[in-house]
């Protein structure tokens, strides 16, 4: 595992302040707010979770994060990452909601795709490559093609690769919503193991209170039009955990009801 | 107040039409104009063939040959991709064959027919037939691929009515296939008899354009050429329009 | 039996089937002129193969002229092309005015594009690139255009977010995809591309299959332009699904059995 350095941020790898972002609407050229004002900070090692119902910009904030969309710097927002390895430059992993591999290449092959792209050295490749397939239970599929893999199989892979670049830090986006129920705890629980043997930095996003509150250190509730962050607490559950603890069960059903009073107050607030 | 709106393509594709025929004119000027005419000498010419009675009977003598080459082409590519959707052992038969029928070139049945039946009606047909009905057997057969089970299921329930089936039940729904089988034939089958007027009869449009390819007319030929070009293109248009008008009514009337 | 040795055995028994039933039709004609025998058809092809031809060039002569010429001017086609479709996919521009004529370009007929290209430049290897580039070339942008607009743009944000060069976008994502458009353009442009070369040649452009063609015709010998059409069309069947399917099947071994499109 890489060194922490001083670099004068402590261990927070990705500081979000007061982040805007807006999309002008061709028809109405009204402004529709899809972020607003979002804060928050993601120190290493932690799992954040961000938790909303659909459609809350939730994937912009990360695709932000990510590099694939811009913020609205005018706003005076910022966003930073930061670097907790020797390159200068921070590492992004990022697992969507499908698994986005390349069917044409081997498992392997997809996994060096991104050691590649982050021109880490081509000696370490095999290392890392066997490493975290073992980690997500699919080893001895190297040479398989993605396609001959159940979409389950597909997700670790997908994670897998984030994982071999360590990253500083690691971007879920709603990774198990695709999966039936069973695969998806099954994911959840292989999840949360990663976290205790190679305590990744993650922050993930979930429509799912359950899911959150089983796997996270720290959740962030969101709202929705615009997306707001109303609510962040800490899980201070020991790992493992089980679905069924008390703490976690309670811990849920209390978030629900806030969440649900805060939707309510928006339905009357939009009238 | 009616707003224009302006589809984005539509500005550079008239700038594109408009410089390439201005591009034409001008190079035009550098040559002679049997060689390369211009877009306003071909109009001129156009409208002197067009002038003349005589050219309505060659272009009708042509569309006469489409129509019974695509008629018969309909048929006999449909019956064919019906059969090779129902019957798995003809499908294996056929498709062979169909490989081989579309690596002919049209010029070989053109020549097959002059030197077995002369010069003679039979040429540009034969010619049309055996190169488009492989076409539609195919996308026939596609559309049956689709339906497969309710084939099966049709065969052995309604036995006795079988006939009352195929034409109330499969037919309309292979429809969208025999619309765009029909489209490719009535495209393909033009072009086609072009080529088997060109050798096998002495009447037609082929045969004009290969008169004046042999007396090294560009100008001629392409009074033919692009006038019948744009005549086709009209009536493809046209027929296909009302067709679809026609049968897929019944979706209209849903609809409402 | 199995299912795929019944097809078999169908397809050869057809082919006997069919070689039996001409043998007898010919005999029953009995006009050589029009119907010869398939034997004596098969002692032409040989003839054809083994003795000299008019003018002292061989068959292979021929059809070495007709291949070259086909492989040269398809080879310029599809990578005018692809370089076409490509462009119209990454500039807007590009494809509103490209597809502006592409109309015209795909409703000229195959026989008027000959007579063009060989009037304006001339019976010889000019001539029938000019034809081939024009009724290829449109069809191979087009479809090459309709694969750049399919790409899978969730692909390309993920190889973004691992912050992958351009280069290795274009060739590990970019390219993959694009892949089946060009085979499958591939493989209809060669067809095409035969027939436009055969027909070129027919019409006067010396040597090759096509002008052995036209040069039979011409001397109603019935048997050897049956020869000449069978050869041509048994090295076309071989070229495009032995070569072809061949090629398509190694580049996409990473389909699943069960989806394998033809």
């Amino acid at each position: 595992m890489p060194i922490d350095q001083d670099n004068g941020h402590g261990n927070v790898v990705v500081s979000v302040n007061n982040l805007t972002k807006k999309f002008p609407n061709p028809m109405t050229g009204k402004e529709f707010v899809v972020l607003d004002s979002i804060s928050l900070d993601v120190e290493k090692g932690n799992f954040a979770s961000i938790v909303g119902p659909s459609g809350c910009g939730k994937s912009t904030l990360l695709n932000i994060i990510a590099g694939i969309e811009t913020h609205d710097a005018s706003d005076g927002g910022t966003l930073d990452v930061y670097s907790h390895s020797d390159d200068a430059q921070p590492r992004v992993g990022y697992v969507f909601q499908n698994a986005r591999l390349l069917n044409w290449l081997t498992v392997e092959d997809n996994m060096t795709f991104a050691l590649e792209s982050q021109e880490i050295p081509k000696d370490l490749w095999k290392e890392r490559v066997d490493k975290y397939l073992e980690m997500v239970g699919l080893e001895g599929q190297q040479k398989n093609y993605p396609l001959n893999l159940s979409g389950g199989m597909q997700q670790r892979v997908a994670i897998a690769r984030a994982l071999a670049i360590e990253p500083d830090i690691l971007l879920m986006d709603e990774p198990f919503s695709h999966l039936d129920e069973i695969t998806a705890r099954k994911m959840r629980f292989d999840l949360m193991e990663i976290l205790m043997h190679a305590n990744p930095t993650i922050l993930f996003i979930t429509h799912d209170l359950g899911e959150a509150v089983f796997l996270a250190d720290h959740i962030y509730m969101m709202s929705t039009k615009p997306a707001r962050i109303f609510k962040h607490i800490e899980v201070d559950v020991p790992r493992p955990r089980q679905p069924e603890d008390p703490e976690i069960f309670d811990l849920e059903k209390k978030l629900v009801k806030e969440f649900f009073s805060v939707l309510d107050a928006q339905a009357i607030e939009d009238g | 107040m009616k707003s224009l709106i302006l589809k984005p393509g539509l500005i550079p594709g008239m700038v594109t039409i408009i410089a390439s025929v201005a591009v034409w004119q001008v190079a035009s000027l550098f040559f002679l104009p049997v060689f390369l005419p211009g877009p306003l000498y071909l109009l001129d010419l156009i409208v002197e063939v067009y002038s003349d009675p005589a050219s309505y009977s060659v272009i009708w003598k042509t569309l006469v040959r489409i129509f019974n080459g695509l008629v018969l082409s309909m048929f006999i590519g449909t019956a064919i991709g019906l059969l090779m959707g129902i019957k798995k052992h003809f499908e294996s038969f056929m498709d062979s064959w169909i490989m081989v029928l579309l690596t002919f070139p049209a010029i070989c049945w053109a020549f097959l027919s002059v030197l077995w039946f002369g010069l003679s009606e039979i040429a540009p047909l034969l010619t049309i037939v055996l190169i488009v009905f492989p076409f539609v057997s195919m996308n026939i057969w596609e559309g049956t691929k689709a339906l497969e089970k309710e084939l099966v299921d049709m065969a052995t329930v309604y036995r006795a009515d079988r006939w009352m089936m195929l034409r109330k039940v499969l037919i309309p729904q292979l429809m969208p296939y025999i619309f765009s089988a029909m489209r490719i034939a009535l495209s393909l089958s033009w072009k086609i008899a072009l080529v088997g007027e060109a050798f096998g009869v002495s009447s037609g449009v082929g045969q004009k354009l290969i008169y004046w390819f042999e007396d090294t007319r560009v100008d001629m030929m392409l009074t033919w050429g692009l006038s019948f070009m744009v005549l086709m293109v009209v009536i493809e248009i046209a027929v296909f329009r009302l067709w679809e008008r026609h049968t897929f009514a019944w979706r209209h009337q849903i609809a409402n | 039996m199995s299912e795929k040795a019944t097809a078999v055995s169908i397809r050869i028994s057809s082919i006997i089937a069919l070689l039996i039933l001409w043998h007898f039709a010919a005999i029953a004609m009995a006009d050589a002129e029009i119907l010869p025998t398939p034997i004596s058809i098969a002692y032409a092809m040989v003839g054809v193969l083994v003795e000299p031809g008019p003018e002292g060039k061989s068959a292979y002569f021929h059809v070495g002229v007709t291949l070259g010429r086909t492989f040269m001017t398809f080879g310029v086609a599809m990578v005018l092309g692809i370089a076409i479709g490509l462009a119209m996919g990454l500039r807007k521009v590009i494809e509103h005015s490209v597809m502006a004529l592409i109309p015209l370009a795909l409703t000229m007929p195959t026989i008027l594009m000959v007579f063009l290209a060989v009037m304006w430049f001339g019976f010889s290897e000019i001539g029938s690139l000019v034809a081939v580039v024009g009724v290829v070339t449109p069809y191979v942008a087009v479809n090459i255009f309709q694969g750049a607009q399919a790409m899978d743009k969730s692909l390309i944000d993920m190889a973004i977010t691992f912050r992958a060069s351009r280069k290795m976008l274009i060739r590990k994502v970019y390219i993959p995809q694009l892949l089946p458009y060009i085979f499958s353009a591939f493989r209809f442009a060669f067809g095409m591309t035969w027939k436009i070369v055969a027909l070129a040649e027919t019409f006067g452009i010396k040597y090759g299959i096509g002008y052995m063609f036209f040069f039979w015709f011409e001397q109603f010998n019935m048997e050897l332009v049956l020869a000449w059409i069978i050869m041509f069309v048994i090295l076309m069947l071989i070229l495009e699904h032995a070569v072809f399917a061949r090629l398509e099947h190694a580049a996409f071994k990473w389909r699943p059995a069960n989806q394998l499109q033809t």
